[in-house]
């Protein structure tokens, strides 16, 4: 719950998931400041934050069915319509309809930047995008780390890497400064000789105290060449900087 | 379900069994997807420990599930028992592919993995709810540190294009061995919610035609009929 | 099987002790008898460590003698029966007897036991779980119900402070009610709650439908967060086998197992708002309120301290 959360941590947009990633017909299963979300795309493309709780007997809804319109929690089968949350059927009771206090808490949510962004507030503007004035993103592989946002963002602010080494030597060695925004978002700014301005933008996801989600989005000028070196490249960084924010 | 020992047919596959048997279910599974006809000979391993009777120790010295018998040949474990009935059943041979050495070696590198996931993520389950004894601790860290490199390969392999853990176009039986211990996780305490690739591919195996449960597994909402849009959908 | 109720330690060791009860649980637990282990089970192994209302416990059998010795950490304890297959024990000084199942005596019955299963969920969530109609065509689709019979018609339940909760008239269309029927049929169930953590149904038998099978389920309390599930089947015998019986029991709970991991919180909640019932849940809110009244909080979140209410 967001209990004991200060309202600057409420009261604003959090990245929980790339875009792609909230597949048609599937659920997900978040987290944020404590607060387990169920994570759902409608067919029609709409996406939902709901507390991942069925109101009816706590059931996890992502281990329910998403039907494209509705949340099918597997307990009981009551349906939740995409949207509103409400419940809109209850098979034990099938000719009835359900009462209107039958609704599953939502969260604020929005797509932008390649992410899904999920607020348990009501933050006013959208989401803090990149800021630099590449044409092109990338979202890279969001990392599950076992640390508090403020030992990452510590561990970050050392430097960062971008020159991809092409022998795979020593990609240890900083060749970017790192900014922090705020405590949850912060930037490295590659400055290496012959590349031209690239950014990565981090996106801390405080899952809780001591669980952070890292997201990654890279701006580049150009396409590169090999998306999958570069993305394996900063895959390595971001592993390296989760295994130094878990061993402190 | 248990099968009536009356409906038993000589000629018949026989798998000696366990229902809460995530390996026994792997073949369970693979029988499934090929559409073979089997006689299911349930062993009351749990609480009965039925499988160190001696009778069962005399067509299984090792004691040890899931073993078939087909036509008389005795096959122990789901390494053998996923080969044999690969090689013996499958007309279309993509369960199995033994003239892709890259797919061929991958499948031998998963079922490496299927036995770690067993040995970690199985070995907790069974301790957390049969009361097996296990270094608990070790089994989960172990379990999470699979899984990690799991979910890491999974999300590399949907950025190339794959769904599956061979880069073959469709599932293999590496898929099907490392399923059962990863869907089962949270019954030894190892939650998948670090794992949202893992997650994503768990409902694609649950959609493979003819996929059938175990008891503690459910079914996935099937897929819209037709694509909403040109982008390739994780199906 | 002992259905006598054997008692196994305070004649033999005088110096038995009964362990401290801390505040947090309730005589009305404490001074209980709850299941901790499958005779069976204990027999097999001669010795067997669990845990009850958070007291760590071993349980050893002398193979010679046949006497049970449970320990709450060093302290001997001095209540340790056998009965119905079932190792029981009270860690503090009984309140009342085990309590009694009459059908377990009939000579055309079978009595069995599913294998112990422990859960990472309060043991009061698993008896609401055993009491609850409406899961039976989702949870265990084919078998106990079977969309799109989902209906559940009204029924009956009374409670009272002694007597449990009572729900009657509870009928179900089922595929497969048990491993022995050959066809779907509507059940009539009857469910009793006798204790916090024990819950009896009675089902009409597939073949004589006038008759009754009976399942018990004994929830061992571990913890307020964690139990262990040991099941009691107490069938008439027409054409049963024993080990399908057990092994339909184990299938069934199996599918409910992930159910029950799943529920949050793992404590019962007891305010009303926080859970919302219908009206096919009127045995289990009955619980509910039921365990209120008794002033049960282990295990539960009680009205008055849930901050969410």
């Amino acid at each position: 719950m967001a209990a004991g959360y200060t309202p600057d941590l409420v009261e604003r947009w959090f990245a929980v998931a790339r875009t792609e990633e909230v597949v048609p017909r599937h659920v997900v299963q978040a987290q944020l400041l404590d607060q387990e979300i169920a994570l759902w795309r409608d067919d029609a493309g709409a996406v939902n934050a709901w507390e991942n709780r069925c109101p009816h007997r706590g059931v996890r809804l992502s281990i329910g069915l998403n039907t494209g319109t509705e949340l099918r929690c597997q307990y009981h089968g009551w349906r939740y319509a995409t949207g509103s949350g409400q419940c809109t059927y209850i098979p034990a009771h099938p000719t009835q309809k359900p009462a209107a206090t039958m609704r599953v808490a939502r969260f604020g949510i929005t797509e932008a930047h390649g992410f899904v962004w999920v607020s348990l507030g009501t933050p006013a503007g959208p989401p803090q995008g990149p800021a630099t004035g590449c044409e092109h993103a990338t979202t890279l592989r969001s990392i599950y780390t076992e640390a508090s946002a403020a030992t990452i963002a510590a561990c970050l602010l050392r430097g960062y890497r971008f020159a991809l080494d092409p022998l795979g030597a020593d990609e240890s060695s900083p060749d970017a400064v790192v900014v922090a925004e705020d405590a949850y978002t912060l930037r490295a700014k590659s400055s290496h000789a012959g590349e031209r301005e690239a950014a990565v933008t981090f996106f801390l996801q405080p899952m809780g105290a001591s669980q952070t989600v890292i997201h990654g989005l890279l701006t580049t000028h150009g396409v590169a060449a090999d998306r999958l070196a570069v993305l394996r490249h900063h895959h390595r960084q971001m592993t390296a900087l989760r295994d130094a924010a878990e061993s402190r | 379900m248990p099968r009536s020992l009356d409906d038993r047919e000589t000629d018949m596959i026989k798998l000696y069994d366990f229902e809460l048997s995530a390996t026994c279910y792997t073949v369970r599974l693979m029988l499934s997807l090929l559409r073979i006809a089997f006689e299911r000979i349930e062993l009351d391993v749990y609480p009965g420990r039925e499988h160190e009777s001696p009778w069962f120790l005399a067509i299984s010295p090792s004691g040890e599930l899931p073993v078939m018998n087909d036509g008389g040949g005795v096959l122990t474990g789901v390494p053998a028992i996923l080969e044999h009935l690969t090689g013996a059943y499958d007309p279309s041979g993509r369960w199995n592919p033994r003239d892709e050495p890259g797919v061929r070696h991958g499948i031998a590198q998963w079922l490496a993995v299927a036995g770690q996931l067993n040995a970690t993520a199985g070995a907790a389950r069974l301790h957390d709810t049969m009361f097996q004894a296990a270094d608990i601790e070790a089994c989960r860290a172990g379990a999470h540190r699979s899984f990690r490199a799991l979910d890491e390969h999974l999300w590399f392999a949907e950025q190339s294009g794959h769904d599956w853990l061979c880069a073959a176009g469709h599932p293999t039986i590496a898929d099907i061995a490392c399923f059962p211990p990863v869907m089962l996780s949270e019954e030894g305490g190892i939650s998948r919610l670090p794992y949202p690739a893992i997650r994503r591919w768990t409902d694609r195996v649950k959609r493979i035609p003819h996929f059938t449960p175990m008891s503690g597994i459910f079914n996935a909402a099937p897929l819209a009929a037709a694509p909403t849009s040109g982008r390739r959908t994780s199906a | 099987m002992d259905g006598g109720g054997r008692c196994v330690r305070d004649d033999a060791c005088p110096a038995g002790r009964r362990v401290l009860r801390p505040p947090q649980v309730e005589s009305l637990l404490w001074d209980d008898w709850h299941v901790v282990a499958e005779f069976e089970q204990l027999r097999r192994s001669g010795r067997f460590a669990t845990a009850l209302l958070d007291v760590p416990l071993t349980l050893e059998l002398d193979p010679d003698s046949g006497t049970v010795l449970a320990r709450a950490g060093d302290e001997p304890l001095a209540s340790v029966r056998i009965k119905y297959g079932f190792v029981w024990v009270c860690l503090g000084e009984p309140s009342r007897d085990i309590v009694e199942f009459p059908e377990c005596g009939d000579a055309d019955r079978l009595l069995g036991t599913a294998g112990s299963v422990r859960v990472a969920v309060s043991g009061l969530r698993a008896v609401e779980n055993f009491l609850d109609l409406s899961h039976l065509s989702f949870v265990h689709a084919g078998f106990l119900g079977e969309e799109p019979l989902t209906e559940v018609k009204p029924y009956s339940v009374e409670s009272s402070p002694q007597g449990g909760v009572i729900a009657t008239g509870c009928r179900v269309y089922q595929p497969k009610a048990s491993p022995i029927a050959r066809e779907g049929f509507d059940v009539d169930y009857t469910y009793a709650v006798l204790r916090p953590y024990i819950v009896v149904l009675y089902k009409a038998n597939p073949v004589e439908q006038h008759r009754r099978d009976m399942i018990a389920l004994f929830v061992q309390p571990v913890s307020a967060e964690s139990c262990v599930a040991h099941l009691l089947t107490c069938y008439l015998e027409h054409g049963v086998e024993p080990a399908a019986v057990r092994r339909f029991q184990q299938f069934i709970f199996g599918q409910d197992r992930p159910i029950l991991e799943n529920q949050l919180p793992k404590r019962l909640p007891l305010t009303p708002a926080r859970e919302i019932p219908v009206r096919a849940d009127m045995a289990s809110a009955a619980y509910r309120r039921w365990l209120t009244d008794a002033g049960i909080r282990y295990g539960a979140i009680p009205a008055a301290a849930d901050p969410a209410a």
